[in-house]
């Protein structure tokens, strides 16, 4: 995961592995990055591991920055991203739009 | 080595989950409101009904189908389990049992009673209020066009290896699946632990399976989630497209609605994270359950009795080849070949002990036959017990234990019949309704000791006296120990029963149950006190096949005593030569008895200037034992006497020395026995 401060909106790429063993890392990260900036990006391209931990970080962040009015990136699921949402029933773009309302954001 | 029959290893499996199944029907009597004990019964019964269809016991796939259907209400909490019903279900797996080992002997119409009797039981006690979850289906339902399924697991199950996804995917492959998740217990970042499960999901299935199907996709995780299950009433058309048909397809465009990856991002930052998380990703959680799964599968191994019997017999017989070769070595003087001797004994030492473990099994399986039995006769003879084993842990060699059913059987019985008290008697003395029977099992050394205690009446001494007089067994007022009456129990023919019940009274058995004991080279031991109850004690050794012995000589011949029974080995002094007709041994201050058994065994020869004495015991008594000479140690690999030798009580049986020749075992608790009561006629001769 990586953090530029430099940026006017702190991105974060998230790590190969996402799955259970490596979830607790990937989630302090993301909560450090949340308590530091207004706008958080949050680049899922590089996840090569992703399980059901993965998914509900993910929709909490989601669900966090959206109750909190603080916009929240989530951009570039990888291909294994996707398949892990796909297996877990978020099969259709409606279902991932409406679980994952800011995704959109910033493109 | 022939492959093992299928439907063999399906017979064993049943006979295991059989245990699993009484067990937890048993302790449900007591503990009625532990789901654990309904869920692993259901388990036991679930495994059982898949195997017998797997193996062709269609008959017992199609009775355990309606047992379960029947159960099925306990399941769901809507009843509680009653001893009546219990009961009824102990009769139904009983059935069960038959069905597999012995179909011929039992009849549809006993399995149709049985089931009769579960489903009045069950319905009984409708349920007034609707429950939350599905209500019990009929057979007749549990077919349909599709199943509604709501799915919750535990909060744990993630860390525990199980992975949601895949029984997803199993479940889809029952039928096309319409997946929805439930995403309405996400916490909030603050609130989350990471590692939990919080999604749920909401599954429509629309295959025609049976239920069971479905309950098999969740088998594993069963107790970790919450399943509801509906019948679709009929196909939603259109039928949503199914979640894996999907997976095969193109992914959907999500890569064009969303933004791409931010350029400025820091890589050394990415890869320390990386690098920092992947230490604990090699610990895989996701393939975690079939790591498990694979671990049980190479950690035991089902081997057939007779295969492990037969392997003992060969250490055995190695043993003896080696005790040949290190006799050969020692009187020749290559030492090189006394080097090989020896290297040959220490591994043959090494392999009888990791053969004599494989046969080791832990008494528990024996003791929880008995739970069923006491439970069955404390219904039939109105006295409520409760039961308690201790030491289930403990090893004995299989063919002990295998051995050890009957007698403790018996015990058992003896105890609830004989020992325990109704409860009109035990109220008047003061004590709880409830009789309590406690057995127990313990290491001694290299015995194990197996108690079957009670808290009864006790054994009534004076009755016991008055039968024997009756019986001739001894003259009237003839001056015996309490302990020397209680040994009466043991004649054949002997009982005080004042009247014959179908469990005990006719005086068969407690001679038998002591042969038993005897014929394991073991011994039994009574002790009681009025009014508190009566403990019987068994001691038994390790092992009927190799045991470490003590070989003497005899005369010309030789003879070996279990090392266990041996206590010390004292010289026979000229004092206690000269105690001639009165055989008693000073050993420090204590007297105690000796047999010549030079005497025993009508040696010829002059005896050795130095006669030697072996202290032998069972349990409190001691007996020594002259010989001419203590050779040393022996491993000795035990051959049973042939029917010819059956009426000779003081040897258990009899082994094969380095040089080829026999040498006889020595059967310590009938020497004990037989010094005891030539002490006894001694006392007699004298009093008289």
């Amino acid at each position: 995961m990586a953090l530029n401060p430099m940026e006017p909106k702190w991105s974060l790429r998230l790590p190969a592995d996402c799955s259970i063993a490596a979830i607790r890392n990937v989630y302090e990260l993301i909560r450090e990055a949340f308590g530091r900036q207004e706008r958080l990006e949050i680049d899922c391209s590089s996840v090569d591991k992703a399980d059901v931990t993965s998914i509900q970080l993910l929709l909490s962040t989601a669900k966090t920055g959206e109750a909190q009015g603080r916009p929240v990136v989530l951009t570039s699921f990888s291909q294994s991203l996707r398949n892990t949402l796909r297996r877990a029933g978020f099969a259709s773009e409606a279902l991932i739009d409406q679980h994952f309302p800011q995704k959109k954001d910033g493109i | 080595m022939s492959a093992m029959d299928p439907t063999e290893v399906f017979r064993q499996e049943a006979s295991e989950l059989f245990e699993v199944l009484e067990g937890a029907l048993l302790d449900l009597g007591q503990r009625p409101d532990d789901r654990e004990l309904v869920d692993s019964a259901f388990r036991a019964l679930h495994t059982i009904k898949g195997s017998g269809a797997m193996f062709g016991f269609d008959k017992v796939a199609s009775f355990t189908h309606e047992f379960e259907t029947a159960f099925d209400r306990v399941r769901k909490g809507e009843i509680k389990p009653t001893q009546e019903l219990i009961s009824v279900a102990l009769a139904a797996k009983d059935y069960i049992r038959t069905l597999i080992e012995d179909p011929q002997s039992t009849d549809d119409i006993i399995g149709e009673a049985i089931l009769d009797d579960l489903k009045r039981f069950v319905s009984a006690d409708k349920p007034v209020a609707p429950v939350a979850e599905t209500p019990p289906l009929s057979p007749a339902e549990s077919k349909q066009v599709g199943w509604h399924l709501y799915l919750e697991f535990d909060s744990h199950i993630l860390r525990n290896g199980s992975n949601p996804l895949d029984l997803l995917e199993d479940l889809c492959k029952l039928g096309p699946c319409f997946v929805v998740p439930v995403t309405d217990g996400i916490p909030f970042l603050d609130e989350m632990e990471p590692e939990d499960c919080y999604l749920k999901w909401d599954v429509k299935l629309h295959a025609a399976c049976d239920k069971d199907a479905i309950d098999d996709v969740f088998m594993f995780v069963q107790d970790e989630m919450k399943l509801t299950l509906s019948p679709l009433a009929h196909v939603e058309a259109p039928a949503p497209a199914p979640l894996f048909q999907l997976l095969d397809e193109e992914p959907a465009p999500i890569a064009e609605m969303v933004v791409p990856m931010v350029e400025a991002v820091a890589a050394p930052v990415a890869e320390q994270a990386v690098a920092k998380a992947e230490p604990k990703s090699e610990a895989k959680p996701e393939p975690k359950s079939e790591a498990k799964r694979e671990e049980r599968g190479i950690a035991t191994v089902r081997v057939q009795a007779e295969r492990l019997d037969e392997l003992m017999d060969r250490v055995g017989e190695l043993v003896i080849a080696q005790a040949r070769l290190s006799q050969l070595a020692a009187s020749g003087s290559d030492l090189s070949i006394k080097m090989i001797a020896e290297e040959i004994e220490r591994l043959a030492s090494s392999l009888r002990d990791t053969t004599m473990g494989a046969r080791m099994v832990p008494i528990g399986s024996l003791f929880g036959r008995f739970r069923r039995l006491v439970h069955d006769l404390s219904r039939d003879l109105s006295k409520p017990v409760d039961f308690v084993t201790t030491g289930e842990d403990t090893e004995l060699d299989k063919t002990m234990i295998e051995c050890l059913a009957d007698p403790l059987v018996h015990l058992i019985r003896n105890a609830i019949d004989h020992g325990i008290e109704d409860t009109v008697t035990r109220a008047a003395n003061g004590k709880t309704e409830q009789g309590r029977i406690e057995l127990a099992a313990v290491h001694s050394g290299a015995q194990v000791l197996v108690t079957v205690k009670d808290n009864g009446g006790g054994l009534n001494t004076a009755r016991i006296r008055a039968k024997a007089e009756e019986q001739g067994l001894i003259a009237a007022g003839a001056v015996l120990s309490d302990h020397e009456i209680h040994q009466f129990l043991f004649h054949p023919g002997f009982s005080t029963a004042q009247t014959i019940s179908a469990l005990s009274g006719r005086g068969v058995g407690m001679d038998v149950v002591k042969r038993t004991i005897e014929n394991m080279r073991g011994s039994i031991d009574l002790s009681t006190r009025s009014g508190q109850g009566t403990t019987v004690t068994l001691r038994l050794p390790l092992t009927l096949a190799i045991i470490e012995g003590l070989l003497i000589r005899v005369g010309e011949g030789r003879y070996i005593i279990p090392l266990p029974a041996v206590e010390e080995c004292v010289e026979l002094t000229a004092e206690d030569e000269r105690s001639r007709g009165r055989n008693f041994l000073n050993v420090r201050g204590n007297l105690v008895p000796f047999l010549r058994l030079r005497e025993l065994m009508a040696a010829s020869g002059a005896p050795d200037r130095h006669q030697k004495t072996i202290i032998i015991s069972t349990g409190e008594t001691r007996v020594g034992l002259v010989a001419d000479q203590i050779i040393g140690n022996h491993q000795t690999v035990i051959k049973s006497l042939s029917k010819l030798h059956s009426d000779v009580t003081i040897f258990s049986g009899a082994t094969i020395l380095g040089d080829g020749t026999a040498a006889l075992i020595l059967d310590v608790a009938q020497l004990v026995s037989l010094a005891q009561s030539k002490v006894e006629k001694q006392h007699i001769n004298e009093a008289a």
